[in-house]
């Protein structure tokens, strides 16, 4: 018999049954086990692994001294979504269109009653080893424990936020008691869950307001004042990136004066210096220095 | 379409989905089912005869499935809870709220719309609500571009190339446009090039529209790099110090090894040399190109152009 055919049947005795069924039960009511206490012992263990690897919650109660097995349906199937059509397929739609992670979108798709619609993929987003267990952790409210930049962190993780092309997990930082994001693609080995360790998450939590937009206010600290000169070349692009509001000056050579809070001077040297030399930093002087101290030893050379 | 033989897992997955989809239709072509499912009308028959013999015990007609398969046909009387929805595992649920989450990041998305009321009822189902966040940035001639694609307009722009660090004027017919590690990319025939480029939408200072328009070619998939050598690139070993070897985070690296005095030698394909002298800067000291010769003074000049502002 095919092994496909006596998983369909025990999925559905095992979903069918009231009652949880033991082995002996099982093997008597699904067809295709082999004869032998041993091998259907061992087919039995088989099958339910591989349910259970595909997410099937199967329930173990003891049933006159004996294990018993089946699978409640509220594990099984989702609380009714009461999703209109044209919320349906709005939703198809979006899976069809991002391509993050082929395979579980697409079977996501087929559990939530759908099937895939051909569109044309309008965003990519990186795909991590990371992220299903942080997210299941933020699902669960469960603090996580994980390996970033060489070091340990354990954090109640609040929210997943995409930004600047990365992937950030957002929460409360225990050895540091306070709110941190961390970048997902920099965080080695997978996250695991902290033995019993749960929290519950601020109510009105917000991943996108937690951080700042621009790589240079994340730190400590209020930050300063900074002021850019950035050529007529390209101060029509830094604008647009910054904003109108960051322009603080025009001059009549087309070039802009720009400016900007700097909490995390390093991220702010690495943009200055993304503009070559069509820009230069103004002040503060400790700033500016910083610069002139990081590029001395390259020209150097 | 077939192709390796699929693996248990995957064809109970695939039985149980088309299972469910047939039970909210009642009926269906063969040819269309293999189509949406990805499977050969062969596979389709044999894995819906072997689901017409599953059903519940005793195992007597009333107790199976109904499911008959003719010729071009299949017909399917099965029970209302095969059409239910199904829990999602960690991985999917966060694959379909980060999808319809960076759907809705894109410009000119409706808020109220069917998607985000779709979403919050999901996401109300998997007990999470808004705890996952899509930016994509919005450059100014995003709109702008968009537009050109949908009319297959023709534009004039003037395009900013960072790895040559120079403003041309191009006359593209824009083809796509999509959102790759965050930022907008247009990919347009360009004339100027006589071929296919990518171009970074928050790269084009201005867009209009010659008054041409052009015959759109079939769609295609996006590409899977972005960054695409031209016949131009050079591939260069360089050393970094090993506080910025996660600078080459963002860029095609093809090797990375420890070199011995503690800093790590990555080979990268270069894009242009405006480009290598960014990278070298942001590395900071330490950081120097070893091959080819040609290009190990592209740092030293670039640190010496920077610093000439300051003095």
């Amino acid at each position: 018999m095919d092994r496909v055919e006596r998983l369909t049947n025990l999925l559905l005795v095992l979903l069918d049954t009231e009652r949880p069924l033991t082995l002996q039960q099982v093997i008597h009511t699904v067809e295709g086990y082999p004869p032998g206490r041993d091998a259907y012992r061992q087919a039995f263990e088989r099958d339910k692994r591989l349910l259970r690897e595909q997410g099937i919650v199967i329930t173990v109660e003891t049933v006159d001294g004996e294990a018993g097995y089946r699978i409640r349906p509220e594990d099984y199937y989702l609380p009714d979504l009461g999703l209109s059509e044209e919320e349906q397929s709005a939703l198809n739609l979006a899976v069809a269109g991002v391509r993050i992670d082929g395979r579980s979108a697409e079977e996501a798709v087929w559990k939530l009653g759908a099937v895939p619609t051909a569109a044309t993929v309008l965003a990519d987003l990186p795909s991590l080893p990371a992220l299903p267990a942080l997210h299941e952790a933020m699902r669960s409210h469960r603090t996580v424990s994980f390996e970033h930049r060489g070091q340990r962190r354990t954090l109640d993780p609040y929210g997943l936020l995409f930004r600047f092309g990365s992937w950030y997990v957002v929460g409360m930082d225990h050895d540091r008691a306070a709110l941190r994001s961390f970048r997902v693609d920099r965080i080695t080995g997978a996250p695991t869950p902290v033995e019993g360790a749960t929290f519950a998450p601020p109510g009105d939590f917000d991943p996108s307001t937690a951080m700042p937009e621009d790589p240079w206010r994340i730190g400590e600290g209020e930050g300063v004042a900074a002021r850019v000169l950035v050529d007529a070349f390209h101060a029509n692009l830094v604008a647009a990136e910054l904003g109108a509001e960051a322009v603080v000056e025009r001059r009549p050579d087309g070039s802009a004066v720009f400016e900007l809070t700097v909490v995390n001077p390093g991220a702010f040297r690495t943009w200055v210096l993304g503009l070559l030399d069509h820009a230069v930093v103004l002040a503060p002087e400790d700033l500016r220095r910083a610069v002139v101290d990081w590029l001395e030893p390259l020209a150097a050379r | 379409m077939s192709g390796p033989t699929p693996t248990v897992e995957a064809r109970l997955r695939r039985l149980l989905a088309v299972l469910g989809w047939l039970s909210r239709r009642k009926g269906a072509s063969i040819a269309d089912i293999a189509l949406r499912f990805g499977m050969s009308e062969d596979e389709v028959v044999a894995e819906l005869e072997l689901a017409a013999c599953c059903g519940l015990p005793p195992y007597t007609p009333d107790q199976l499935m109904e499911v008959l398969v003719d010729d071009q046909r299949v017909e399917a009387n099965l029970g209302a809870d095969l059409a239910r929805p199904r829990r999602l595992s960690g991985a999917e649920g966060f694959a379909v709220a980060a999808s319809a989450r960076a759907i809705l990041a894109v410009p000119g998305a409706d808020p109220d719309g069917a998607l985000a009321r779709a979403l919050d009822k999901l996401e109300s189902a998997l007990g999470e609500h808004r705890k996952v966040t899509v930016d994509l940035d919005e450059p100014p001639l995003l709109a702008e571009v968009r537009r050109a694609v949908e009319g297959h307009r023709q534009l004039r722009i003037s395009y900013y190339s960072a790895s040559r660090d120079e403003v041309t004027d191009r006359v593209v017919d824009p083809l796509a446009v999509f959102s790759s590690g965050g930022r907008w990319y247009l990919d347009a025939h360009c004339h100027r090039a006589g071929g296919l480029r990518h171009f970074r939408v928050d790269r084009i200072e201005s867009a209009h529209p010659t008054g041409e328009t052009f015959e759109a070619p079939a769609p295609r998939a996006v590409p899977t790099e972005v960054f695409e050598p031209g016949p131009d690139v050079r591939v260069a070993t360089i050393l970094l110090p090993a506080s910025a070897a996660s600078v080459t985070d963002s860029y095609p690296v093809r090797s990375m090894t420890t070199a011995g005095d503690g800093r790590v030698r990555v080979e990268v394909a270069v894009g242009g040399e405006a480009w290598l002298a960014r990278l070298l800067l942001v590395a900071g000291e330490g950081a120097e190109v070893v091959s080819p010769p040609e290009l190990t003074g592209v740092g030293p000049r670039a640190a010496a152009a920077v610093l000439a502002r300051y003095r």
